[in-house]
């Protein structure tokens, strides 16, 4: 009976379907299934930007290419002239609605976004001034050599201020798309804009499905439902890789690190020393099946500046630390100094898969002989990382945002940064960091940037254990989704086609 | 009855006022910056300085009493203020989603009633038979499975399987049907063992061996009399079922992507948005309380010896 009802009602309910319902008329429309949903489309505000620019709607002056250099995109070029830097737009840009895209229009931008955004209010200190109609200048207090990379940020899209209406639901940008139709915090719609400035628009339209879902991305990609999706699982990974005809799978390091912060106040150099000889990054990375890349520094290692090196995983060598600092094995095979047992407090937050990471490392260190207990946080920020109540405190962030290693240092290693909690201290590092802010030669940056991390990584302050791998799944024909780029904020563009 | 149910409507002050107080004490002690949720939502750092700026902004320096009167003065005025996530107000934002969370709930309650009322009778008449030990066997294993389970199953043999049903719902009937379906079996397997149990002690009664006796059809007496002598208790099921649809069909409206109230809720907590967080407690607690009262008044509607008190 109960199968009978089911029936009944799944036969009246269904009026039938199709794999593929938006190309049955024939238009070339991408499904993506986006993992992320946000209830407004006004690109200076929160990460509203990261999406649109996902959807291909708004574009930026410059953008983050994928060997994390500021590449023009809207501008032409920019130009610093000790704390002035002058910026040219690229002749014939326009709006969606075919309105030129103008310097003042551009200063204007930058100045909203400084008002309604608060991690880019710093933009209020700046003197933006638009010169003529393709040239602005910024004028910041100090020198600031990335500039270019901050204004790559997709918060920092160009917008027809004066012409659009809704900035939450129907923004104006000057993207190969235009938003058709917008649910907030749920599906989104874009058709081709024909009048992109920037030629020929492949695809006629795209729709992005906000499936938070793994199972549920999965089984839309197997029944032909969607097209490509990121933000994998490596359960879903699995299957995927099962079927290399159905699947395309591009795997490329990104920016998001999964680190930990060695307690230096808790534990003495032997002991730093022994976890991060203990540590097996390959083997975590190969149990997360492709998710992550195992990390040598922070960054990537295709960077100028991710030229770092770290000794390679040694147990014998963890133990003969030990033991040269006094640390002998006890009847259970622990090792204690003086009668305590050597046992190391790890915290981590069950999120970007920390808690796989604290058990894997937990079970490394027990094959050493070292005893670890694990503490788990709801919330890190307000907990370890405000207290400094660790031994070892696991945490996930993007490391490198905007194509330049000196935010995540800034925020990391220098005294009294935020997430220097663990005691690490060094005046030479001081001193690099200092250089690092101020220095405007990219290449002198890196090697800057490069010697700091190596201070830090031989002092055994941090372990830099992977970085997650930007993962898109695309089916055959399915090509130009930003699936080589690093970054997590670009998606369809101009050359995005499905044949 | 207009004096019961004014008293009983007078008794949700106090209970409103009390259970969003807790909630709000709650929120304020547990572990979690909203301001830092808020700015560091796809794990960029920022500096101290802007997070104190945006604390500011969003009152959260503010005594804890200070935060709590204003919001329950606003509430009065039918404010209930704005999200700290997005800063979209949060009456509109809740109710967009609890009506699709209410469509989803009363199409599963339709779906579980259609099926357990009739197997229930069923079971509890043919006591010990085939169909009794089969249907109990189901509605164990009914029971004992969790929701994600029921729907990625469901998803898998009706979408992928058999493609009956696209993995990509509208909002429409189509739609509806896997995730009602979905939240209706493991309540319809509990609602089946409850109705045969409530049968079962109605068959236990002198008054059904005396209509046996008198001659009158087994059929006869089980719709005429012992489903409605039921009916009090199936709708208690009802009613404090209506409590679990209402908060907790948070996998199935992810599974599903239906935009119901659950998703947005656990969104909230992740986020720490306590302005939604506050709203839905208060909503959830007025239709828990309003959904009670209707089910004391459907006792007496249905037997007139009931009193109301």
């Amino acid at each position: 009976m109960l199968l009978a009802a089911v029936m009944v009602f799944a036969l009246c309910a269904c009026g039938g379907q199709t794999n593929d319902p938006q190309t049955a008329s024939g238009e070339k429309i991408l499904n993506v299934a986006a993992s992320f949903a946000y209830p407004g489309l006004d690109a200076h505000k929160e990460y509203y930007g990261w999406y649109t620019s996902i959807y291909g709607v708004t574009e930026t002056l410059f953008k983050m290419g994928d060997d994390s250099t500021a590449q023009p995109c809207l501008a032409e070029d920019a130009v610093a002239d000790g704390k002035t830097w002058t910026v040219t737009l690229k002749d014939d840009v326009c709006f969606s609605n075919g309105e030129p895209v103008t310097a003042e229009m551009a200063a204007r931008n930058l100045q909203r976004a400084a008002q309604v955004n608060p991690r880019f209010a710093f933009l209020a200190d700046y003197t933006i001034a638009a010169v003529d109609e393709t040239t602005l200048t910024i004028t910041t207090p100090e020198i600031s050599p990335t500039l270019k990379n901050d204004l790559a940020s997709p918060e920092l899209a160009i917008l027809d201020l004066d012409n659009t209406t809704d900035f939450d639901n129907a923004p104006i940008g000057t993207g190969p798309f235009v938003v058709s139709s917008f649910e907030p915090e749920g599906t989104v719609k874009v058709a081709r804009n024909d009048n992109y400035w920037g030629g020929d628009v492949t695809l006629d339209g795209a729709v992005f499905y906000y499936m938070q879902d793994d199972d549920t991305k999965l089984m839309a990609m197997q029944n032909g439902e969607v097209d490509c999706c990121t933000g994998v699982s490596s359960a879903a990974m699995a299957v995927f890789e099962k079927e290399p005809d159905t699947y395309r799978i591009v795997s490329v390091p990104a920016t998001r690190l999964q680190f930990y912060i060695l307690n230096e106040n808790r534990l003495d150099d032997a002991v730093r020393a022994a976890v991060n000889l203990t540590v097996d990054k390959d083997a975590i990375a190969e149990y997360l099946n492709g998710t992550v890349t195992a990390a040598v520094g922070p960054f990537g290692t295709a960077t100028a500046y991710g030229k770092v090196t770290v000794p390679a995983t040694d147990t014998a060598g963890a133990k003969a630390l030990l033991e040269a600092d006094g640390y002998t094995l006890n009847a259970d095979g622990w090792y204690e100094k003086d009668g305590k047992v050597l046992s190391l407090n790890i915290a981590y937050y069950a999120a970007r898969s920390l808690d796989t990471l604290a058990t894997l490392i937990q079970e490394q260190l027990r094959n050493v002989g070292i005893q670890s207990t694990l503490t788990v946080e709801e919330d890190p920020d307000s907990t370890y990382i405000a207290t400094a109540d660790f031994d070892l405190a696991l945490y996930c962030m993007i490391a490198d945002k905007s194509g330049d290693p000196f935010y995540f240092i800034d925020s990391t290693l220098r005294n009294g940064a935020y997430f220097n909690v663990g005691g690490f201290e060094s005046s030479e590092c001081e001193t690099l960091i200092a250089q690092l802010r101020y220095e405007t030669d990219p290449a002198q940056r890196a090697a800057l940037a490069n010697e700091i991390v190596q201070i830090a990584i031989d002092d055994n302050a941090f372990g830099y254990v992977g970085l997650f791998n930007k993962t898109t799944v695309l089916r055959p024909g399915v090509s130009g989704f930003a699936e080589t780029c690093p970054f997590d904020f670009y998606g369809i563009d101009a050359n995005t086609d499905k044949t | 009855m207009t004096n019961y149910v004014g008293k009983r409507l007078l008794q949700l002050i106090p209970i409103l006022i009390g259970l969003t107080f807790l909630v709000f004490t709650l929120l304020y002690i547990a572990p979690g910056d909203p301001a830092q949720r808020k700015l560091t939502a796809q794990g960029v750092a920022v500096s101290e300085q802007v997070l104190e700026q945006t604390r500011e902004e969003m009152g959260l320096n503010r005594p804890f009493l200070v935060r709590y009167g204003d919001w329950l003065l606003g509430v009065l005025r039918g404010d209930f203020g704005a999200s700290y996530k997005d800063g979209m107000p949060v009456l509109p934002k809740l109710m967009r989603c609890m009506g699709n969370t209410l469509v989803l709930a009363a199409g599963s309650l339709l779906l579980a009633l259609v099926v357990s009322v009739p197997l229930g009778v069923l079971t509890a008449a043919r006591r010990g038979g085939v169909i009794d030990r089969l249907v109990r066997l189901l509605t164990f294993v009914g029971n004992a499975m969790p929701n994600f389970l029921v729907s990625v199953l469901l998803m898998y043999y009706l979408c992928i399987q058999v493609n009956l049903f696209p993995v990509i719902a509208k909002g429409t009937v189509q739609g509806l049907f896997l995730p009602a379906l979905a939240l209706a079996i493991p309540m319809a397997s509990r609602f089946i063992r409850q109705i045969r149990a409530e049968v079962l002690e109605e068959l236990g009664k002198p008054y059904v061996a005396g209509a046996l006796a008198r001659g009158v059809a087994m059929r006869t007496v089980l719709v005429h009399d012992v489903l409605r002598n039921t009916l009090s208790g199936v709708l208690t099921i009802v009613g404090l079922s209506v409590g679990t649809l209402m908060g907790g069909s948070v996998v199935v409206e992810t599974i599903f992507r239906w935009p119901g109230v659950g998703q947005l809720v656990m969104d909230a907590i992740s986020a720490r948005d306590f302005p939604v967080i506050q709203g839905f407690v208060l909503l959830m607690a007025v239709i828990y309380v309003v959904v009670n009262l209707l089910t004391d008044l459907s006792y007496r509607a249905l037997d007139p010896r009931v009193e109301l008190e």
